[in-house]
């Protein structure tokens, strides 16, 4: 099947699913859009038209999910960590582990990349050989250098030292004034989205802080550290005004003697009666990958665990990296296994074992959700950002 | 058949001296007799403080970063306090203190087994059974009058304790598993110290009569072991953890400071080889969240402890060597793990016999591969005991046979002594 043919196929695939009810059950992919290396996470702005993923290769790409352009955005030093785009649409805001905060224009302009004319493909064998043998030779990529399927770059407007360390996440607050960030200085950190300066800095954490979301009635935003510890802030008066025991998402090794755990995604309901972290539990040899991969789910007002959500079989072993709470009272979970390949899970909030369970060709590192709330989007570690449909 | 266990340390006295190189060689011995001078050469002592990163360090995390390389993974590299001298940037504090230390670049073990790499990083020999660094040096550096065993080793879980091979029971580890006392370090309960002397008496004497038949290498060990108690519990209060806020605040309240100071205690107190065990580099999954949780922890308290050598003369006499058994693979799995890797790794060493501010060797672009001075376990163990005044390409004596205390083959890396 030609290119053509496949872009056809899935515009096909879209347009009759559209009509559809939305079904889990029936999720199937799309499209995926190819990178040299492994993708990190991943994010889609509201629109659906684009969507961004960080690489270990240190930039973002953007994929136009219509026609597949690829751009480079290239201005970290370090990997991306986590993405987020801002309550209008307009901003993407990239946590790096260079400890900078990177603002880009969602829909900026970028600047085509001029590469010199491609040789036509040679026929004979001694020259198909000496193309090979430059190929061959051609020095490895550096970071911060496009790669060759990219069709342009993109600078960041600004790039900010937001943490002494990894920036682990930035999320916006819901009315988009403020967004809030946070660190392995273990502090959190409130920033004004305008001016971009720091207007408060939250410190009681004694271990990195993984994660931190606003309560949707934007009053409170809670932070979970790599111990478990949760810690809700009333954003008024600056205070810790309590902590949520979140340890069954964090275990010791005793044989390698290390802490494992952290939140790797919040997520609140819309409510805000609950919310959600993807990330692990049971370890038993982190230093293999040897644990459950887990959301835990927890009730925000009673501050208390509720219930593990986990694989059918009860010990899926790898790392729970994203989860979304969708409007029609499921929760989605995406991990990475301790090989290859990956899943995506639907779990009612009652029930621990999930009702559909769907594997992916690669390990899912970051899933996110478009505004039609039909289409997933995953960054996966085989280098492939793929849309998947329900 | 029996093996030989021990050796008779007065009858190679002589022999031992023969091999120690330059005049350090002679320091400790019982000979010595003059007060002032002892003491002074007692204070010169050459001792070992062994870091072992148990596991395998990542050299892309620590010694040898190569940030925006296709393998560098996201750590990047800083200054040290040696011009022109980067490492990854995990290791704040020692970049400060690089002027102490030295970095080897260039080490391939040719293999990626953790019992394999080990036997080659501590005997510097492939095959066949070596001592280890540590009972080496408790032989051939140890004073006969030592307070202390000469190799003690800390670790916090258990590990294989076989270490002096044909040197014998006195040159094995003395395993400590934390700061406690070893187990049984009391007097029995009834028994008083006038019983215990008698007691102690009449087993040297059936000791003596039993050794006369031709059993001595075994009377010899077991008189060790004796011995080695009965400098532990002339010693006991070293081993009850009694630590300072002051001290505990500096290295850190967890098992990694509360080790580190135990072993500067140790060698201030007459030690000679102390090696100290730090667990977690074995980073198949999580490799960069894991390296900054324990690399944060190492960076911070060996700092400490290599402040206090530094501070109280001993680092001109102490051998400090910051080792794994291998390094990890340049290739970053699916799990964010990097693998075993023996093929090119680095380790960092300073104080006793070594040039200071050194890089030696080097890998390639993408570290995959030893670009320049390969060396392995063998040149290592003969640069640690060159340093240390030792001349390795001399012979081990048991009881008659000699056998290379390096190996022959293989020669120190002279550009990285003093």
């Amino acid at each position: 099947m030609s290119d053509q043919e496949k872009k056809a196929e899935a515009k096909k695939d879209e347009t009759e699913t559209k009509s559809d009810k939305i079904d889990p059950t029936k999720i199937k992919k799309v499209s995926e859009f190819a990178h040299d290396c492994p993708l990190t996470t991943c994010r889609v702005e509201s629109s659906g038209h684009y969507a961004f993923a960080g690489a270990e290769d240190s930039n973002v790409y953007r994929w136009d999910l219509e026609s597949g352009e690829k751009v480079a955005l290239i201005g970290h030093e370090s990997w991306i960590r986590h993405l987020e785009i801002s309550a209008d649409g307009k901003w993407l805001f990239t946590s790096g582990w260079d400890g900078q905060l990177g603002i880009w224009e969602v829909a900026g302009q970028a600047t085509p990349i001029d590469r010199p004319k491609v040789e036509e493909a040679k026929t004979d064998e001694k020259a198909k050989k000496e193309d090979k043998k430059k190929e061959e030779k051609k020095p490895e990529r550096l970071l911060n250098e496009p790669p060759e399927d990219a069709a342009a770059t993109l600078a960041p407007t600004r790039m900010i030292v937001a943490h002494d360390g990894w920036v682990r996440a930035c999320r916006m607050s819901p009315d988009g004034k403020t967004f809030a960030t946070c660190g392995n200085d273990k502090l959190i950190k409130i920033w004004d989205r305008e001016s971009l300066e720091v207007i408060a800095t939250y410190a009681g954490h004694e271990r990195h802080v993984w994660h931190v979301a606003f309560h949707p009635a934007g009053k409170e935003l809670v932070s979970f550290d790599l111990m478990g510890v949760v810690k809700v802030w009333d954003l008024e008066s600056g205070k810790e005004v309590r902590t949520i025991d979140g340890g069954i998402m964090q275990g010791y090794d005793n044989k390698f003697a290390a802490d494992m755990g952290g939140a790797r995604e919040i997520q609140f309901n819309s409510d805000g009666e609950l919310f959600a972290c993807s990330g692990i539990t049971n370890v038993r040899n982190a230093f293999a990958g040897v644990q459950t991969a887990v959301v835990g789910l927890f009730d925000y007002k009673a501050g208390k665990h509720l219930r593990l959500l986990g694989d059918k079989g009860g010990d899926f072993q790898g790392i729970c990296w994203g989860v979304r709470f969708h409007p029609e009272g499921y929760i989605i979970g995406s991990a990475a296994s301790r090989g290859s390949s990956g899943v995506i899970w639907f779990w009612k909030p009652d029930n621990e074992k999930p009702f559909h369970t769907f594997k992916t060709p690669g390990g899912v590192r970051g899933m996110d959700m478009l505004a039609d709330n039909r289409r997933l989007v995953t960054a996966e570690n085989d280098g492939k950002l793929r849309v998947y449909t329900m | 058949m029996q093996r030989d266990i021990g050796c008779n340390v007065v009858d190679h006295l002589v022999s031992r001296r023969n091999f120690m190189a330059g005049t350090a060689g002679a320091l400790g011995f019982s000979s010595l007799t003059a007060p002032t001078v002892a003491k002074e050469l007692e204070k010169k002592q050459r001792r070992v403080l062994q870091i072992f990163l148990q596991g395998g360090v990542s050299q892309f995390e620590s010694w040898d970063p190569k940030p925006n390389t296709k393998y560098g993974g996201p750590t990047r590299k800083i200054s040290t306090s040696v011009p022109g001298m980067h490492i990854a940037e995990l290791l704040p504090h020692t970049a400060q203190r690089m002027h102490h230390l030295s970095i080897v670049r260039s080490i391939n073990t040719k293999v990626n087994s953790h019992a394999t790499s080990r036997q080659i990083m501590e005997t510097g020999r492939r095959v066949g059974e070596f001592p280890f660094i540590g009972a080496v040096a408790s032989k051939y550096l140890t004073p006969e009058n030592a307070p202390l065993p000469g190799y003690i080793h800390i670790s916090t879980r258990g590990l294989s304790k076989q270490s002096s091979a044909f040197l014998g029971a006195k040159h094995n580890e003395l395993r400590l598993e934390g700061v406690k006392p070893p187990t049984n370090i009391d007097r029995p309960k009834g028994l008083t110290e006038e019983n215990a002397k008698r007691r102690d008496a009449l087993r040297v004497s059936l000791n003596s009569r039993f050794a006369t038949r031709g059993q001595q290498a075994l009377t010899e060990a077991y008189n060790s072991s004796y011995e080695q108690a009965e400098k532990l519990m002339a010693r006991k209060t070293l081993f009850e953890g009694n630590m300072s806020d002051k001290d505990l605040e500096r290295y850190g309240k967890h098992h990694f400071g509360r080790n580190c100071i135990f072993a500067r205690d140790l060698l201030e107190n007459g030690a000679t080889c102390v090696k100290v065990t730090h667990h977690g580099y074995d980073t198949h999954a999580e490799n960069f969240n894991f390296h900054l949780e324990q690399l944060e922890e190492f960076d911070h308290t060996f700092c400490m402890l290599l402040d206090d050598l530094y501070e109280r003369g001993m680092l001109e006499n102490t051998l400090v060597m910051v080792m794994s058994e291998f390094g990890r693979t340049p290739k970053i799995n699916v799990r964010y793990g990097r693998d075993h890797w023996g093929s090119s790794f680095a380790l960092a060493i300073g104080g006793c016999g070594i040039q200071p501010g050194a890089v030696i060797g080097a890998t390639n672009k993408l570290g995959t591969e030893v670009s320049d001075r390969e060396v392995d376990g063998g040149h290592l163990f003969h640069t640690y005991f060159h340093a240390l005044g030792l001349d390795s390409t001399q012979d081990h004596d048991i009881d008659g046979r000699t056998i290379p205390i390096g190996d022959p083959a293989m020669a120190p890396i002279k550009e990285l002594l003093a």
